[in-house]
């Protein structure tokens, strides 16, 4: 009898095989840049690959079965989410041990001493200009309001056009043109019109 | 270029040049553990896994099975306590309203002489001796 009689999702014949494969360079194709953006979101390495890893399996759990087309939009939007309620817990965790009496010197962002050492061989001077530059982008995308930096690196890190990047805000395309021009003043305004 | 892909300017494209240096530079560790995380994603969804109307099938079925233990608990607990005080207390009151009826075994027990409890006294020796 079919598995799919006794209600179970049955991906072991073929077209599940080549789905499952199409997932895989979906999300092999995104992780990276959507690493960047929850980096740049939450700027903290473990809580951004958390947020990833939670995107892969609820997109792959949930929304496997729906057209592939459908999955970069759906994707960023599910993504998108577990940041924002990773930034209200760390909100509501920042709360609360700002009344403990007895805090500590937040043990949990402690440098590494081995990546803070300084490497022995010398760093090209193009290396440390783009060193530099990456650092003040970076700031400049955590100073942005939420939807803008969305919209913004959507748009320019993962090369969505502004359909794509409403359906995975939740919003019109308006917004979107919105959110984007203002996310690009208020980069200009901290870069400079020279940037690079 | 792609609808609704407008053309970038030089800082857009100086942004972007940027972004992308800064995914080609993601350490090694930082791939290897997106690479298990996509690997455990694809294992996820490759799990047969239940059909979700079979909870909603299976939710009511559950609850009434749920409450109909709960009553049988509550009346099974409920039933001893609730009968056995009433029958004694029945008794009880029987005894009293047979006692303050019977005025010669009230008179027997009230003796001022002391009679019934001598008697009663004799009683005992008598049988402990002939045993």
């Amino acid at each position: 009898m079919p598995a799919a009689l006794h209600g179970d999702v049955d991906l072991t014949d073929s077209s599940a095989q080549s789905r499952s494969r199409a997932l895989n360079q979906f999300l092999a194709s995104v992780e990276l840049k959507a690493f960047k953006i929850a980096q740049a979101a939450l700027r903290h390495e473990d809580d951004a690959l958390d947020a990833v890893q939670d995107a892969m399996l609820q997109l792959a759990r949930a929304y496997a079965a729906r057209p592939p087309q459908e999955w970069k939009p759906l994707f960023y939007r599910i993504l998108e989410n577990r940041i924002r309620d990773m930034q209200r817990r760390r909100t509501v965790r920042g709360r609360v041990i700002a009344w403990l009496p007895f805090r500590g010197e937040d043990e949990e962002d402690e440098a590494d001493p081995i990546s803070q050492a300084a490497s022995p061989e010398p760093q090209p001077a193009k290396r440390l200009e783009l060193e530099e530059a990456m650092g003040a982008l970076e700031q400049a995308l955590g100073a942005l309001p939420r939807r803008q930096r969305q919209a913004f690196l959507l748009r320019t890190l993962e090369g969505m056009d502004v359909a794509e990047t409403a359906a995975a805000m939740g919003c019109s395309e308006g917004s979107v043109k919105t959110h984007y021009f203002r996310a690009v003043q208020s980069l200009r305004a901290h870069l400079g019109e020279f940037y690079l | 270029m792609s609808p609704g892909q407008e053309p970038l300017t030089a800082f857009e494209r100086n942004v972007r040049t940027i972004l992308e240096e800064g995914v080609q530079r993601i350490d090694a560790r930082t791939r290897s553990r997106l690479n298990q995380a996509r690997q455990a994603a694809l294992a996820s969804a490759q799990a047969p896994r239940r059909a979700p109307w079979r909870s909603f099938v299976l939710m009511p079925a559950a609850g009434a099975a749920a409450a109909a233990l709960l009553l049988a608990f509550t009346l099974w607990h409920r039933q001893p306590a609730g009968e056995l005080p009433v029958l004694e207390a029945t008794h009880a009151t029987a005894e009293d309203v047979d006692l303050l009826a019977d005025s010669e075994a009230l008179e027997l027990v009230e003796g001022g002489d002391g009679s019934f409890y001598e008697w009663a006294a004799a009683q005992g020796d008598s049988g402990a001796s002939d045993s």
